[in-house]
């Protein structure tokens, strides 16, 4: 329960930083900014409540008392800054609030004086407000006096965004349901238990009102709620039943009992047995039409049901199409909640548009229904004459949602956790353990190495198994299937790090005074989630990096340098070779090797004559120890300050980082890290009694010496010339010290292996063959030795049950 | 070290401490029966390089990849060629680790009860008794307790 509610209120904030992020940027509020603000904070006001932290939910109350007055009263914001840095500090009191509860020991922090910062503001957005405003400030559910019932109110409240619309038209006190709520004795704090009880039924209700109704504030009102229940009025809104929403009461936590105390009228159309009638259009030119029109009626079929559909024959009728496309496709269903099917219409693939024909809330009133027959209670058929005005305001509305898609596809807007619903698409997703995940990996490394064992098993050597090999073919094929998927489950899009370091500019940006531009470049690229977590920190250390030295401190050394006055820092992913490649870019004053150079020497990590260094090496010392000196640290970074401990977090998890610059022109961090951590696709070689694996994605090829091809440079070190250049030979048992087979180069096998822009032959026994190998960190015991420094970077098991060491060509090639 | 003297003092409801004893050339040594996952026959050990010498390499547990460490390199005494009677000892620690170590041959479990347990001498001038936590008296014999965590600790 806890961890379900730290899991959705920090995927709710970050969402909410995105959406501030992005208005800020545009410098304007859209109303479904604000809207999408507005139910953030409910939402969480709502569960902070539900989990008694009091703190908080009051806290997420006061934001949304203020969006409340900015989307209802519209007032002139003069100073949009301050706006921001409230809403932005009480993110982050919320999110540092949410880390504390994670602690053992938890006190709740106390946030009035944030609280009285927006509750001051708010004022001051109120007294902003036009004049005519301050009516509308009332609540919405603030019922007149006037008796007429409230038919205009479903084509409104039925769009999403309206769901607290001022739109509620005119309401009859007497029409309304009267439910009397008690709630399970000593539940405590029933006051804010009601509040969720109006909370979950608000969104299905036309009208709502509710005695106590100062249950938010008033914490007194629990007693009144234990001795004479909670009174709650309400009229349904289209697509829902009074039946609906007494069972969404019911099922509220905590709820005793409720019951009907006064029926009122089922004002709102009750929807649940009427027909929707769809008419729906695809993509122009997106063939098969009648087979798309089979996908929306399945996906229909998914969440309602009694769907029919014209033409009937779609599924063995090809000719159909033909129809599809030029009168569309006719869709009719019975939902009580017509907008959600609307919604899955809408994210199937290849729906162009679609138009509501016939709904409920039109039914009674469109005197002449077609052919859909709709079933109404004769209360409804009274209303027929008033509800025909608004039936036609709907008509003319009903092309709405249509188009809107053209426009863009809008989200599935509801404030679920998963960001990922962004992309308009109706997706389906689970929160699932990491830890769980890590498991199954595990497991599939064990049957990769398995499958070997029993493949490749010493046993069949020498046997004809036609039938045995046909299926271990297929075993084999099977895995690496199950090996993607696995692996796919746990790659995650880059642009959750990337997302974060916005925050970061921005806050730079505000305190430094510089003003910079965050660009993304491929922020679609996956990257697996045990990956991603340890790059945040990594690339937060560079963007500040980039932001406080990179980018010059006075715009007027920009122009004179004749860029663009406002700084750009571009963050880019992109896939190469079974590697993500992440450069972190400024076009700011880059790096001065002088300088560098001069400062490595004053620290003395030289390790040759000064002027034996070329730039790139120069550039890359500034990720030595020892190079950071505190000479320069700012609030947020000194230039070198931890370069080393960033290079050694990207190095843990098999990454690496170099750095590439122009003096004044900018500078360029590149972070190459492996897709995944644990399956190599590897090269196994042999030196004496030990086998080694090569990753083959760092192998250029192998071959035999010929001695032609063989130098020495003057101080006696051996090269090998291939394609006319000379690489350095690395011979692997002189490095590791091990007695190998053969000592003579000609004999052995020389493997040309290259990373990092870096190549280097190998030299070894011989080639025993290519292995998928599940990578395996050394034991701790060996851990102390700091043997990956020498180029081993881990070790597998191979289908023989031996051991091999896994080389790590970067760290072999770094020495010679 | 406080996990040892709770595994101390549970023993001590059972009369006394279990210790599997061993041999290194002549002299017997013991370790607590509590570290000891299992014994297996020396089998082929991967060098790993650029280790120090008393560690030998891995070797394939089930699927786990263990560490193997040789005693006599360990405590300073010449090292022979492994015989038939030569075994790994694998111990387990309480963090999970695994780490085989190599022995002569393995002798018997005794059951030493808290009297026969005494101190080990302060002495550091011999190798080996840097890693030895008592001396246990048995049947007449004076046998040496291994500090386990110290042979494996740096």
């Amino acid at each position: 329960m806890a961890d379900m509610y730290v899991f959705e209120t920090t995927s709710l904030l970050e969402q909410l930083d995105q959406i501030l992020m992005k208005t800020e940027n545009e410098s304007s509020f859209a109303e479904e900014d604000i809207n999408e603000i507005f139910r953030t904070m409910h939402t969480i006001k709502g569960s902070s409540a539900m989990m008694g932290l009091e703190n908080m939910s009051k806290l997420a109350h006061a934001i949304e008392d203020m969006f409340y007055i900015i989307r209802e009263d519209h007032p002139v914001i003069s100073s949009m800054e301050t706006l921001y840095d409230i809403i932005f500090s009480a993110s982050d009191l919320l999110k540092a609030e949410i880390e504390n509860l994670q602690e053992d020991e938890y006190t709740p922090t106390d946030f009035t004086e944030q609280m009285t910062k927006i509750e001051d503001y708010a004022a001051v957005l109120k007294g902003a407000a036009p004049a005519d405003g301050a009516a509308a400030a009332e609540t919405p559910a603030a019922s007149s006096g006037a008796d007429a019932p409230a038919p205009a109110a479903p084509a409104a409240a039925a769009a999403p965004a309206a769901a607290a619309a001022p739109a509620a038209a005119p309401v009859s006190g007497s029409g309304l349901t009267t439910v009397k709520v008690f709630f399970e004795d000593d539940c405590k704090m029933e006051n804010l238990r009601a509040l969720l009880v109006i909370n979950r039924i608000s969104e299905s209700c036309a009208e709502l009102e509710y005695i106590p109704d100062d249950i938010e504030n008033n914490g007194d009102t629990a007693k009144t709620i234990i001795k004479d229940g909670f009174l709650v009025k309400f009229r349904p809104a289209p697509g829902s039943s009074t039946d609906g929403i007494m069972e969404t009461i019911r099922t509220t936590a905590n709820v005793k009992s409720c019951d009907i105390i006064e029926r009122g009228s089922e004002a709102a159309a009750s929807t649940a047995d009427a027909v929707t009638t769809v008419r729906v259009h695809f993509d122009d030119d997106c063939k098969m039409e009648n087979l798309r029109a089979l996908l929306v009626v399945n996906n229909v079929r998914d969440v309602c049901e009694n769907v029919t559909f014209e033409p009937a024959d779609i599924e063995d009728n090809a000719e159909t199409s033909r129809l599809i496309v030029e009168e569309g496709f006719v869709v009719r269903f019975k939902s009580d909640k017509p907008q959600m099917v609307l919604q899955v219409i809408e994210g199937t693939p290849s729906v162009k548009s679609y138009v509501v024909e016939e709904s409920p809330e039109q039914a009674p009133a469109a005197a002449a229904p077609k052919d859909a027959a709709p079933v109404q209670a004769p209360a409804q058929t009274a209303q027929a004459a008033p509800s025909a005005q608004s039936a036609a305001a709907k008509k003319a509305e009903a092309p709405k949602p249509a188009a809107k898609k053209a426009e863009a596809p809008k989200p599935a807007a509801d404030n679920g956790a998963a960001g990922a619903a962004k992309g308009g698409v109706k997706q389906s997703l689970i929160s699932v353990n990491l830890n769980k995940l890590d498991v199954l990996l595990d497991l599939v490394g064990e049957i990769v190495i398995t499958e070997a064992m029993v493949t490749s098993n010493p046993d069949l050597k020498g046997l004809k198994l036609d039938n045995f090999q046909k299926s271990a073919r297929q075993l084999r094929k099977l895995n690496s299937e199950l090996q993607d998927a696995v692996m796919s489950m746990r790659m995650v899009p880059i642009s959750g790090a990337f997302n974060k370091m916005t925050r970061i500019v921005r806050d730079m940006k505000v305190k430094l005074g510089k003003d910079v531009e965050l660009i993304f470049e491929g922020e679609d690229t996956e990257v697996d989630k045990s990956i991603i977590d340890q790059l945040n920190d990594p690339l937060m250390h560079m963007v500040r990096n980039s932001m406080d030295h990179g980018i010059e401190d006075n715009v007027e050394d920009r122009i004179a340098a004749g860029k663009s006055p406002k700084g750009k820092i571009t963050l880019s992913a992109y896939n190469a070779s079974g590697e993500v490649i992440i450069v972190i870019a400024d076009d700011g004053q880059g790096i001065d090797p002088e300088k560098v150079l001069a400062k490595a020497e004053r620290n003395g990590i030289l390790t040759k004559s000064a002027s034996e260094y070329s730039e790139k090496e120069i550039l890359n010392m500034i990720m030595l120890p020892g190079f950071s000196t505190n000479e320069q640290v700012t609030e947020y970074s000194g230039r070198g300050v931890g370069m080393d401990v960033v290079k050694k977090n990207i190095e843990k998890i098999g990454g690496s980082v170099s750095v590439d610059s122009k003096f004044g022109q900018g500078s360029n961090f590149v972070i190459k890290i492996p897709l995944s951590l644990s399956i190599v696709d590897g090269m196994e070689i042999s030196v004496g009694n030990s086998i080694f694996t090569i990753p083959i994605n760092s192998i250029r090829n192998s071959f035999k010496v010929q001695p032609s091809q063989l130098v020495k440079d003057t101080t006696g070190k051996e090269m090998v010339m291939v394609y006319g250049e000379c690489y350095p030979l690395i011979r692997l048992y002189q490095l590791y010290d091990l007695k190998p087979n053969t000592e003579n180069v000609f004999d052995g096998i020389v493997i040309l292996v290259e990373t990092d822009g870096k190549s280097a032959c190998i030299f070894a026994d011989e080639l025993i063959g290519e292995q998928q190998v599940v990578l395996k960190p050394f034991p701790s015991l060996l851990g102390n030795y700091n043997i990956k420094q020498y180029g081993m970077s881990g070790c597998s098991i191979l289908g023989d049950g031996s051991i091999t060491i896994i080389i790590d060509v970067s760290n072999v090639i770094s020495d010679f | 070290m406080a996990e040892n003297t709770t595994g101390l003092r549970s023993a001590y409801t059972a009369d006394g401490i279990e210790i599997l004893f061993f041999n290194i050339g002549e002299s017997i040594y013991g370790i607590e029966i509590k570290y000891v996952n299992e014994i297996i026959n020396i089998e082929q050990i991967t060098v790993v390089p650029k280790l120090p010498d008393y560690i030998k390499g891995v070797i394939n547990i089930r699927g786990k990849v263990v560490p193997i460490i040789s005693v006599r390199n360990r405590f300073g005494i010449e090292e022979i060629p492994y015989d038939d009677r030569t075994c790994i000892i694998v111990l387990e620690f309480e963090n999970g680790d695994q780490v085989g170590i190599i022995v002569d041959r393995v002798q018997e479990v005794l059951v030493a009860k808290p009297g026969d347990i005494s101190k080990a001498p302060d002495s550091k001038n011999v190798n080996a008794n840097r890693y030895i936590k008592s001396i246990i008296e048995i049947e007449g014999d004076i046998k040496l307790l291994l500090d386990c965590d110290k042979l494996i600790a740096d």
